[in-house]
């Protein structure tokens, strides 16, 4: 009995590593190609697996962080993350690519009780919220945005992705392009160093965390948004217009991209003010594919990454996801040729 | 046969009569050491690893990282255990100080007082309990327990206790209290039934001839009972203690992810276990996950220590049995 106890408190202790650490074992066959990561490019993946028929594609939607450590152990054939590889990561990951292959935005959802329409919201006063600067939704600082609503007298609760995720990436990544603040106090990340508001685990978390909570504002990507009928904010973008992350917004955005750097990350985030960018959703974001250069199914991977890049591209609109531009596409399509067995 | 005594004698005569060679022994006693050794070595190598992963963090931050409150995965890469090793002591505690009284009282009641037909579905249905997996639990507490909690409980206490700087400030789904409801609903299965075989223990002659000299139930419980099971309670109460300390995917959930310090209960905070299990996946730079690494290494610890500290209380207690004397 003592000595069971014992090895039920340590095992308890540990469990938590064991638990994050132990993926799937590989057990790969001819014709199956096994991916995890993201839950935002998901809805698309499953687009994909249904109509993709030269290989079987199997996709854990565990979350960007989750797939970065299944390709960086090789226990997938590939990864997919909507945040980029960082230095550390590109090195712990031993000759990986990174190949953006999707585009869509992330909403802010917000509960905001008894309001007479939609929220607006810009950069500064978003940041300030998430720096525990405004702290009210009656704040002069929200009421100049927000002429036409009664807002009520109601503490403001940010609250925040306490995983590693892709979405505090884009998210973070708009605020510090729109507040110097941010910048120099909290950075860009996959996760940070939150000053204010609570946090929640995963996608799914932020938005029950959000419609429980009378006065919270969050940050979700825009297909789990919708297909849960959250209500979100229009963002004012630099040439000033109000921007809902919709398809012609996030197109708007993307054409901020004319060149791909070498490791091929790209942010879209708060385009410059530009007849070009006046229709922008200034939270989008690229979502990248992680692959191993070096593989023995790298044939397979090449086809179906492929594939994903160009006939694939047809099923996003539907999903809110936009078609990548040329430009992205030939350096994605060039890039997929280092992968090599 | 008849002209053996002791088993002893016999078995030495079996011995005599199969000779040495005794394979079916052999096996078993090969079989048991290696399932032990198993064990042992799998402790070992864990925390050789998490050991290893953490040696850059302990190198860096040294013993300064226990006292450190800050963390941050950003620009500036800071980190230290100090928020963690609060919201640990406070929700581990906090949820043994309502599960403990809860548990005994339920290992009581199935014991000693209910009639004898409810006590196999109560005790079933409590050890069912521990059946639900966190990941449940810590759903529940989001969408059901927490709108509860923060419309309800906190104001009540608010109201009530608001003297006391524990109950003071907002009301919030996600909190201290939160994670404490949700640890207490973890352990009181564990905490109860271990206490309820320790009273099944207690010999039915002691507790019939306590009645019979015209002593009260309670007076036989308090008397009689509660020494008779003391160092085992003590025991169950470490387990469930371990068991709180250890639990990271509920925590998350429902415990609100902040790194801070503060008194009031209703505040959101973080835990060693739900932070190694919310930030070790995916983390962005090398440093970030070896201090993660660096807070399983307290973790471990911390259940090293808290062992050895209740086989000392057991011991303690074991040595000046009251009843067994």
């Amino acid at each position: 009995m003592r000595k069971l106890t014992k090895l039920a408190v340590l095992v308890a202790a540990v469990g938590a590593l064991g638990a994050s650490a132990s993926e799937a074992s590989t057990g790969r066959t001819t014709g199956t190609l096994k991916g995890a990561g993201s839950s935002f490019v998901a809805p698309l993946v499953a687009q994909w697996q249904a109509n993709y028929k030269s290989s079987e594609i199997q996709y854990n939607p565990i979350g960007s962080g989750g797939g970065i450590a299944a390709i960086t152990s090789r226990t997938v054939d590939f990864g997919a993350s909507d945040a980029p590889l960082s230095k550390d990561q590109f090195a712990a990951c031993k000759g990986c690519v990174q190949i953006p292959w999707a585009l869509s935005a992330t909403a802010i959802p917000y509960n905001v009780p008894g309001l007479n329409g939609r929220l607006h919201l810009n950069a500064g006063v978003l940041a300030d919220i998430y720096l525990g600067k405004v702290t009210n939704w009656n704040s002069p600082r929200v009421k100049a945005l927000n002429r036409k609503l009664s807002l009520p007298d109601l503490k403001i609760t940010p609250v925040y992705r306490s995983d590693n995720s892709g979405t505090s990436y884009n998210f973070t990544d708009y605020l510090a392009h729109a507040s110097a603040e941010w910048k120099s106090k909290i950075g860009v990340g996959v996760n940070a160093n939150w000053p204010a508001g609570i946090g929640a685990p995963k996608s799914n978390g932020v938005a029950a965390a959000v419609s429980q909570t009378k006065g919270a504002v969050g940050y979700v990507d825009v297909a789990y948004t919708l297909k849960n009928h959250l209500q979100f904010a229009a963002i004012q973008n630099k040439s000033g217009k109000w921007a809902l992350p919709g398809l012609r917004g996030i197109k708007s955005a993307a054409a901020l991209i004319t060149k791909v750097p070498a490791n091929g990350e790209l942010s879209i985030v708060n385009p410059p003010k530009a007849a070009k960018y006046a229709n922008a959703y200034p939270i989008s974001t690229f979502t990248y594919v992680i692959l191993p250069t070096k593989t023995s199914s790298a044939q397979e991977l090449r086809r179906f990454v492929f594939w994903a890049l160009t006939n694939g591209q047809q099923y996003g609109p539907r999903l809110l996801f936009v078609p990548i531009p040329k430009v992205v596409l030939s350096y994605s399509e060039k890039t997929l040729n280092k992968v090599k067995s | 046969m008849s002209s053996i005594a002791t088993p002893a004698a016999a078995r030495a005569a079996e011995l005599r009569r199969r000779g040495r060679f005794r394979p079916g022994d052999i096996v078993l006693h090969g079989l048991t050491l290696l399932a032990s050794l198993a064990a042992v070595s799998l402790l070992v190598l864990i925390a050789w690893k998490i050991t290893d992963q953490a040696r850059p963090a302990i190198h860096d931050f040294g013993l300064r990282f226990l006292t450190t409150k800050t963390w941050d995965p950003g620009t500036r890469q800071v980190f230290g255990a100090a928020a963690f090793l609060f919201g640990t002591a406070v929700t581990s505690l906090g949820a043994l100080l309502i599960a403990g009284p809860l548990s005994i009282a339920i290992a009581l009641f199935l014991t000693e007082l209910a009639p004898r037909w409810i006590r196999g579905p109560v005790g079933a249905l409590v050890e069912m309990l521990a059946a639900v997996p966190s990941v449940v639990v810590g759903l529940w507490g989001i969408l059901v327990m927490g709108p509860f909690v923060a419309d309800h409980l906190e104001p009540f206490l608010h109201r009530t206790l608001g003297f006391i700087p524990l109950f003071r400030g907002d009301a919030s789904i996600f909190g201290l209290l939160p994670a404490i409801l949700v640890l207490t609903i973890m352990i009181t299965p564990i905490v109860s039934s271990v206490s309820r075989e320790l009273f099944i223990g207690v010999p039915r002659d002691l507790k019939e001839g306590a009645l019979a000299l015209g002593t009260t139930r309670w007076e036989m419980i308090r008397g009689l009972v509660f020494p008779y099971a003391r160092s085992g309670i003590a025991a169950a109460l470490i387990l469930g203690l371990g068991r709180a300390v250890g639990e990271a995917i509920a925590v998350t959930q429902v415990i609100g992810g902040n790194v801070a310090i503060h008194w009031s209960l209703f505040q959101p905070g973080d835990t060693l276990a739900s932070r190694i299990a919310s930030q070790y996946q995916g983390a962005s730079s090398a440093k970030q996950v070896s201090a993660i690494a660096y807070l399983a290494v307290i973790l471990l610890c911390f259940s090293l220590v808290a062992n050895i500290g209740a086989q000392a209380i057991v011991r303690r207690f074991a040595g000046r049995h009251p009843v067994a004397r």
